[in-house]
């Protein structure tokens, strides 16, 4: 039926069609998506603390985002005097585009093998065939940080620059063993493409499924992807219970929503790339094989993938009122420290198995060992600086002896 | 006399660019801008000749011409523009606009890993000091004014003019690594069929493969073993030394 659609086009538009339709599909469910979720976060956060939530407007607050949306819209759009008119206006631009163009790589659902642009099948990805596609949301995250950046700068506030270093120097920092995580995965596939990194574990069945090779490179990739995203525990650049706010101090209405509906777009891909890299993608046992043919297998297979990624965002809301915030210097050592070092020292297990031919199910110990390896240390080390924070006269007493 | 002749399309739009340049650098009196980006596009217009790669696929074409004339355009302000900050971000656009044109030469990890280095990070710490040093709003005259333009200007032309003049004899003489069909005094800056760099030993069975991650692998710690191994040892040893530099926590600085 697509088929007959496209043929319908003229020849030189024929290759835009399909993704401009997974576009457009992409974007209306992720805004859609976007705004349930900031319902389903406060939900949680009210069952978590024992209140209620939002119930007001429509059965059980379900038309709460609605609502929310309105208020943005229609709110007061105040650009304070002074700030540099045209960076505080591309700053929420950045953020948004910069997540949105990452998802862009992401598979969700099951991409047929020997796709192309014209033949009426449905990609499930809007840009099919990427080779490098671990490396290219890296690369576009990366770009992520302008819009923090310049949103601080542009507010012309010290408040907001502040805001605006810190979250910086944290997005960049947390790069690094984001990106090295995944080394090991690629190095295992033989493939940086996400989907090739799907189909083998696809292929391998429920134990091949990279989660039981990499659990720490699991670990490291989540908490360095929180990182990325700002959430809870680590979003210092916002601390919504005692400051005032970042970068985005400054901002108000549909601006400071468009910096939040980054922030969601990213908890999303971050749920889909790690249900997809670590646990599987959309194979289940039984259920979701590569070879099942009946009908409605391929919505079968978005539906698992859906749900788990629905499980990951869970997860990200509840660590929220889970793990209490860390202290600048405490995040800046986890991820230069902690993160960076387990993440070089997980490659270096990958490729001694790879170079040894050794049996893959080595690395689950070798996981395991590292990590417990990691926490020996960890505690070990800091039984001194217990010690020290114990006597706080006395260290407050020789900091001020150092300034003088 | 016969070189200048045979060279004329090379010399003559990179007078002009240079002009171009200099006259569009801020300084104390006023000029018209007008000018210089007449020049600058006179000087454009007639080089293009030997830069444009030829006519192929029309998609090709567009996001060639769209990724060029941003790089070109931006490259021009980050180096006019009067806003230390503006220019940064010029900076980060060339940057970007220059990865296009690599992933429309078929080397997708080079621009990937150009982008994660030079505008994720180092960008990110030159508009770190900038902003660290002045604040949105105040018109400071501080960092505003190039301090020798037309020095900056002429020497800058004449490391652009010994590159295009090398790699136009480069392009003649190796007329396979750039296009069977190449004129004498043309070089294809975009190569309309991707083909494997010849003097590399690394095995090119599928010509699918180029520009893949595992070509690239091959090519780089095979080909160019030595070139990746002295390069890291470099950075290092500028690892070290950054380590060895940076104030102590018991000195007092942080």
């Amino acid at each position: 039926m697509l088929e007959q659609i496209i043929n319908w086009f003229p020849e030189w538009a024929r290759p835009f069609i399909m993704p401009m339709l997974t576009i457009a599909i992409v974007l209306q469910v992720n805004l859609g998506v976007c705004s349930y979720l900031i319902l389903l976060e406060r939900k949680l956060s009210a069952w978590m603390q024992d209140r209620i939530g939002p119930n007001r407007v429509g059965p059980w607050g379900l038309l709460q985002p609605v609502a929310d949306m309105l208020k943005l819209l229609l709110k007061e759009d105040v650009i304070p005097g002074h700030v540099n008119k045209f960076l505080y206006v591309l700053a929420p631009g950045i953020s948004v585009f910069t997540t949105m163009l990452a998802f862009a790589v992401v598979p969700f659902g099951p991409v047929p093998r020997n796709l192309s642009a014209t033949d009426g099948q449905f990609p499930y990805i809007i840009a099919p065939g990427v080779d490098l596609g671990l490396v290219f949301i890296f690369a576009v995250t990366s770009l992520a940080v302008y819009g923090i950046i310049l949103g601080g700068w542009a507010s012309n506030n010290k408040y907001s620059a502040l805001g605006a270093m810190r979250a910086s120097a944290q997005v960049v920092s947390y790069e690094i063993p984001l990106g090295m995580s995944v080394v090991g995965l690629a190095l295992l596939t033989g493939s940086m493409s996400i989907e090739k990194i799907l189909l083998h574990q696809a292929d391998a069945g429920i134990l091949g499924w990279n989660i039981w090779f990499q659990p720490l490179a699991c670990v490291i990739f989540f908490a360095a992807a929180m990182a990325e995203a700002q959430r809870l525990p680590f979003d210092l650049s916002e601390c919504e219970q005692e400051l005032v706010g970042g970068w985005h101090t400054e901002y108000s209405a549909m601006k400071w929503g468009l910096f939040f509906l980054g922030e969601y777009t990213h908890v999303i891909t971050i749920s889909f790339l790690t249900s997809i890299l670590f646990f599987g993608g959309w194979h289940f046992p039984w259920i979701a094989e590569p070879d099942s043919q009946y009908l409605g297998s391929t919505l079968v297979k978005v539906l698992v993938l859906l749900t788990k990624s629905f499980a990951f965002i869970i997860v990200i809301q509840m660590l929220r009122w889970t793990i209490p915030r860390f202290r600048f210097d405490q995040l800046m050592g986890l991820a230069w420290k902690v993160l960076i070092p387990l993440a070089t020292l997980n490659v270096v297990c990958v490729m001694i198995v790879k170079q040894f031919h050794l049996n893959e199910w080595w690395l689950l110990p070798m996981s395991a060992a590292l990590f417990l390896g990691a926490g020996l240390i960890g505690t070990q080390s800091s039984r001194p600086f217990a010690r020290r924070t114990s006597e706080p006269v006395a260290e407050a007493h020789g900091h001020h002896a150092h300034a003088h | 006399m016969d070189w200048s002749k045979e060279n004329e399309l090379l010399v003559i739009p990179l007078l002009l660019g240079c002009f171009a340049v200099w006259w569009l650098m801020p300084s104390a009196k006023k000029r018209p801008r007008i000018v210089g980006v007449l020049a600058g596009l006179a000087a454009c217009i007639m080089i293009q000749g030997m830069l444009l790669p030829q006519a192929g696929d029309y998609i090709r074409s567009v996001l060639f011409f769209v990724f060029a004339a941003a790089a070109v355009i931006s490259a021009g302000l980050m180096i006019t523009d009067r806003n230390p900050v503006y220019s940064a971000l010029w900076f980060a656009l060339v940057t970007l606009s220059v990865c296009g044109l690599f992933l429309l030469n078929a080397a997708p990890f080079l621009s990937a890993a150009t982008i994660i280095v030079y505008a994720g990070a180092i960008i990110v710490t030159f508009l770190f000091v900038i902003m660290l040093a002045q604040q949105a709003g105040t018109a400071t005259s501080y960092d505003q004014q190039p301090i020798q333009p037309l020095m900056a200007t002429v020497v800058g032309f004449i490391l652009l003019g010994v590159l295009l003049f090398t790699l136009q004899e480069w392009g003649a003489i190796d007329g396979t690594s750039t296009n069977e069909h190449a004129e004498p005094r043309q070089f294809i800056a975009v190569p309309a069929e991707i083909q494997p760099n010849p003097l590399s030993q690394a095995p090119h069975d599928n010509p699918h493969e180029i520009g893949s991650l595992r070509v690239l692998g091959r090519s780089l710690f095979g080909d160019y073993l030595f070139a990746v191994e002295i390069a890291g040892t470099v950075l290092l040893i500028a690892t070290i030394g950054a380590i060895a530099i940076a104030p102590r926590r018991a000195q007092g600085t942080l």
